[in-house]
């Protein structure tokens, strides 16, 4: 008996180390980048856009968020949710949230409720009115799918600085 | 109402998405700054990061992105209004004032030179700049007045924070050879002391806070030009008397009777706007009552509908109106009698 405590232990100890060295890698790795659109004309008179990084920016200018998450770890990652504030200063653009294979939805209220962009009021003068675009605080991009080991999901938005 | 359409039994809701309802939220929205006319100010840095939540084998976890961040530079505008109407002036009026307004409509603070010009092409006389012509409304009468400053380049080039303007005037004098209804025109312009060129110009690190300045759609420069009209109606007034004394003769002796005739009239283009012909009943006579006329047509003593009475309210007057009179209305007679004391 004293032998088969002493090999569970063991065992149990085991598979905590090794957890601890999976969280330590990180499980997905999660990156972000903010660029904008860069214009130019060729020679022949046709219009060329490209994204560049948008280090700086002037008050109208449109920025693309792009979100890039990587499961790295050797298990699935399940309901994964992507949330997103709208930046100070910046006011998401209408219909510009992109993510393959998720909902997106939006908060009005800094993140506490979510809901599709239908479905949000906001309080107006004593009643409510449906909300829009400028009133919201959070995205969110919830994965309807689980995210396998080595897979890799996108989710991006569009907001002009104010 | 269910937040999340579940499409497989893989991906059930975690008892943290919380139901949303149209009046269960609570009113925690983020503080919303003002929104500028000239947007965010140049040198504010936006920083983002994406969170992301999910389950590995059973455990929950949430990590964080890196930062994403973008700077906002200083985009240079400007705008000048002209705030006067076209002004009325007389020849050789000295020191008339033109009032603009000059606002900052970028995101940064900036400075201005000012220049003006009055060596316009295209009017029918220049106007004469004043030394110094060019004031700050210090006082913000609207006109040039003892309490406003001189503008003296690169001394006191305005400083204006973003949405933010200041009154200017021009001061020219009105030179002696114009006619009636010549216009001269006097023009202001306002130059960013950044820098001004093509919209999208760049001007590394002459913004605020050391980011770059860009020139935006105005290219750091406006210009507005005031004007001003010569009015200048001259009035011919012509006065007679003819006298009768009571023995049929024409000596003014006491008794007589005098008949003033004034002949009035527009003699160059332009209109005397709303005139009105006053003459004071002259002293030691007496008004004849009922004896004004106006183009041969009687005028009753008492302030009523008609264009004349004897004003009686100081001194006795004689009072008519002629309304608006140019070239073609031709000669305007008024006429009255008084007898001598």
């Amino acid at each position: 008996m004293k032998k088969l405590i002493s090999f569970t232990v063991c065992i149990s100890a085991l598979m905590t180390a090794s957890f601890a060295l999976a969280q330590d890698k990180g499980h997905l790795n999660v990156k972000t980048v903010v660029q904008k659109e860069e214009i130019t004309i060729d020679d022949s008179g046709a219009r060329k856009t490209r994204l560049v990084p948008a280090e700086t920016v002037v008050p109208g200018d449109s920025v693309i968020y792009t979100i890039t998450f990587t499961n790295i770890s050797e298990e699935a990652a399940e309901n994964v949710v992507i949330t997103n504030p709208v930046p100070e200063n910046l006011t998401y653009i209408d219909g510009s949230a992109f993510g393959p294979g998720a909902v997106i939805e939006f908060s009005v209220d800094g993140g506490q409720n979510y809901g599709t962009s239908d479905e949000l009021v906001i309080p107006d003068n004593g009643g409510s009115r449906a909300a829009t675009a400028e009133d919201y605080t959070h995205l969110r991009w919830v994965m309807q799918n689980q995210l396998a080991a080595g897979s890799q999901g996108v989710a991006s938005f569009r907001a002009e600085l104010n | 109402m269910q937040l999340a359409r579940v499409k497989s039994a893989s991906a059930h809701r975690r008892a943290r998405c919380s139901r949303f309802t149209a009046t269960a939220f609570a009113c925690l929205l983020a503080t919303v700054t003002p929104a500028r006319a000239a947007g965010t100010a140049a040198g504010t840095i936006i920083n983002n990061s994406a969170t992301v939540d999910f389950i590995l084998a059973g455990t929950p976890v949430t990590q964080t992105s890196n930062v994403a961040s973008i700077t906002v530079v200083e985009r240079i505008e400007v705008v000048l209004t002209l705030q006067s109407p076209q002004l009325v002036v007389a020849p050789a009026e000295p020191g008339r004032s033109l009032l603009f307004t000059l606002t900052n409509t970028g995101n940064g603070n900036e400075t201005f030179s000012l220049a003006m010009n009055s060596l316009l092409p295209g009017d029918d006389f220049d106007p004469v700049p004043a030394v110094p012509g060019i004031y700050f409304d210090s006082d913000g009468s609207g006109d040039i007045s003892p309490g406003d400053a001189a503008y003296v380049p690169g001394t006191n080039d305005p400083a204006l924070p973003p949405d933010t303007s200041i009154d200017i005037l021009l001061v020219n004098d009105i030179p002696g050879a114009v006619a009636n209804g010549n216009v001269g025109r006097s023009e202001l312009t306002a130059s960013s002391t950044t820098g001004t060129g093509a919209p999208g110009d760049d001007f590394p690190g002459l913004g605020d806070g050391g980011v770059d300045a860009v020139i935006g759609a105005t290219g750091g420069v406006a210009a507005q030009t005031g004007e001003y009209v010569v009015g200048d109606v001259q009035v011919d007034v012509v006065k007679s008397v003819a006298v009768t004394d009571p023995f049929g003769g024409d000596q003014p002796t006491p008794g007589a009777t005098l008949t003033y005739t004034i002949a009035i009239e527009v003699m160059n283009t332009g209109t005397a706007v709303a005139s009105v012909f006053r003459d004071p009943i002259p002293l030691d006579t007496t008004y004849v009552a009922g004896s004004i006329t106006l183009n041969g047509g009687a005028m009753s003593d008492a302030v009523d509908a008609d264009a004349g009475e004897l004003d009686s309210t100081g001194a006795a007057t004689v009072v008519v109106r002629l309304g608006d009179l140019t070239q073609i209305s031709g000669s305007q007679t008024v006429a009255f009698q008084v007898t001598i004391n």
